[in-house]
């Protein structure tokens, strides 16, 4: 068992090695972390008429859009891209040959492989994050400057009013409540699980296919109705009696079958400010990890009848 | 060159084959054309331990097939396989056979020594004995200069060098060599011609393939010839190579025409016809003359049949 675990840990580093030293990659990341740091930039362009407070509550969500969104996207292109040659560029490179010639289970080299990716995507988003972190604090900074401006903090005429004092206060404190939200870390989990999710249906689709492209598309495709499937759900069951057997027969097989993404669009309702509670957040968690075993289960079987 | 340590097979002492097929065929359907490919065709084998076994034979023939289904790379159709006993997809059976593949290619990113130390982990080789393990292989096969190199720098005899060590890296009992001097220049193929023979030494089984008869005739104990998946004949080099219509009297000084008429009427006297008598130079084969000429240091010196 134990050795079986450390040759899954050799070659999910060896997984990982590959992908960082990988030039489309690293282009990738630098660029996504540039982008994230840009969100300081854009938030510059506010709607006019806006007050102190509202000004920097517009900019402050803005950022929090625009980096959570640049992690997202840019993660789902890594998940995507770099999952999607995993095994038919081994298969293309025959070096899949000189690991299964070694005592190494297909499992092993499957869950490895997938096991890279997963560090890869946590590297990624982690990195991303601490750019998206810094932005906030530098656009905290920036409130935090426009509020001591627009009350004159640290002028002779500082703490002649009270109520002025007060209200500078509040301000602050709701920057820091804006900017220091514990429920960030909430969001940026619920990215990563999809990003893994993603990572997972790739990794099922490459056991069978025998080309890159064909797994990107197919993968993408699967997305796109995980994201559709409840919009769906809601427009036919919502007629109640209206729906039809095989509109519910066909909507719970595609339940059953692909994974419901729409459901981590609550990540927007983080963005937004509502609060989320930390129970949702780990249901989600854990329908995401279920589904992955089923999704690593199938592509195990899948990969160790196929023919190299 | 041969610095390396190599252990004592310890199945030489065994008393089962290192290799046993029995009625071993792989067919592939070909759906779309509605036929059926026969890679092999119920190949029978029996290889000894300690034996030196040639698989020659056409692009096609089988020869490939024959080790992916030894190394459980692939699920023969029907017939049977085992080596040392053990089922060829078993933990138990790699930990004891190392591979070498046609036209290997490793993982790019990697350098000859990162590409060692992984393969070595993947075997369970660990800690001091490793690093030693990869010192003696490089040394082995005289990759020093490419220790610190990416592989996608090496040229195609340096990958098949990195591949020999990488075979070795886990000192196994059994060695698949498919076709090992493919791309390697006629030093560096006297070089792994050398090495087989040391392993052998050792008690070592080498299954290998080929295109270059002349090798095969100077390290192989027994070949068997493939054709369209079929195992057409079979036996020692010495049975199959000798021919029962003749006898040759080597001389290693030259002998001029008055020498040769004396050995006519030697021989005619004992009853052998004139005719049946036929007088030559040796002759070298244009590698031995290359390795003469490389080894021996020879300067740009030419030499036609017009030279005084």
């Amino acid at each position: 068992m134990m050795s079986s675990l450390y040759r899954i840990i050799v070659i999910g580093r060896n997984t990982l090695t590959e992908s960082l030293r990988q030039k489309v990659l690293s282009v990738l990341l630098i660029f996504s972390l540039v982008l994230v740091c840009c969100s300081v930039y854009f938030s510059g362009i506010a709607t006019p008429g806006l007050d102190a407070a509202g000004l920097f509550d517009e900019q402050i969500k803005f950022v929090k859009d625009f980096g959570c969104g640049a992690i997202g996207l840019f993660g789902f292109a890594i998940a995507l891209l770099s999952t999607a040659q995993l095994i038919p560029q081994e298969l293309q490179t025959r070096t899949i040959y000189t690991i299964l010639a070694k005592p190494v289970r297909r499992s092993e080299f499957l869950l490895g492989k997938f096991f890279g990716i997963v560090l890869l995507l946590a590297l990624c988003v982690a990195l991303m994050s601490l750019a998206f972190v810094g932005t906030l604090y530098w656009q905290e900074w920036q409130g935090i400057a426009l509020v001591q401006n627009v009350y004159g903090y640290g002028t002779p005429s500082w703490h002649a009013d009270s109520i002025s004092v007060g209200q500078y206060n509040h301000e602050i404190d709701l920057i820091d409540t804006q900017v220091r939200d514990p429920q960030l870390i909430e969001a940026v989990l619920l990215i990563f699980a999809k990003l893994v999710m993603t990572s997972g249906i790739a990794l099922l689709i490459s056991t069978f296919s025998t080309s890159t492209i064909f797994t990107i598309v197919t993968t993408f495709m699967i997305y796109l109705i995980g994201h559709l499937e409840s919009t769906a759900r809601e427009v036919w069951l919502g007629r109640g009696a209206e729906t039809s057997i095989w509109q519910s027969g066909l909507l719970g097989f595609i339940s059953l079958l692909i994974p419901d993404m729409n459901s981590f669009t609550i990540v927007d309702e983080i963005l937004s400010g509502n609060h989320v509670p930390w129970s949702h957040a780990l249901n989600l968690l854990a329908y995401a990890n279920v589904y992955l075993i089923i999704l690593l289960a199938l592509s195990i079987v899948i990969f160790d009848y196929r023919e190299l | 060159m041969m610095k390396i340590r190599l252990m004592e097979s310890s199945a030489v002492a065994g008393s089962t084959f290192a290799v046993e097929t029995v009625g071993l065929t792989k067919r592939y359907p070909m759906a779309w054309k509605r036929k059926i490919l026969v890679a092999l065709d119920h190949l029978d084998l029996q290889i000894k331990p300690g034996e030196v076994y040639g698989l020659l034979g056409p692009n096609g023939s089988g020869k490939s097939t024959t080790l992916k289904l030894l190394l459980g790379l692939i699920v023969p159709s029907d017939g049977e396989a085992r080596v040392f006993g053990l089922p060829p997809d078993s933990l138990e059976a790699r930990r004891r056979v190392g591979f070498l593949p046609e036209n290997p290619y490793f993982y790019a990113f990697l350098n000859g020594d990162e590409t060692l130390h992984f393969y070595g982990k993947l075997c369970g080789v660990t800690g001091p004995a490793l690093k030693k393990r990869v010192d003696e292989l490089i040394d082995l096969v005289g990759l020093q200069n490419g220790r610190e190199r990416p592989l996608r720098s090496y040229s195609k005899g340096m990958l098949q060098r990195i591949g020999l060590a990488q075979a070795l890296i886990h000192d196994p009992d059994l060695l698949f060599l498919d076709e090992p001097t493919a791309g390697v220049d006629p030093l560096g193929s006297v070089q792994i011609r050398d090495l087989i023979l040391r392993l052998k030494k050792m008690g070592k089984t080498v299954i290998f393939s080929s295109h270059l008869l002349e090798q095969v005739q100077e390290v192989a104990d027994r070949v068997a010839i493939f054709s369209l998946g079929k195992k057409v004949l079979e036996g020692s080099l010495e049975s199959l190579l000798t021919e029962n219509h003749g006898t040759q009297i080597h001389l290693s000084s030259e002998l001029d025409a008055a020498g040769q008429e004396r050995v006519r009427k030697l021989l005619g006297q004992a009853g052998i016809a004139d005719g049946a008598v036929r007088f030559s130079r040796p002759h070298l084969s244009l590698e031995q003359l290359y390795l003469r000429t490389v080894q021996g240091g020879v300067g740009s010196t030419t030499k036609d049949s017009n030279s005084p």
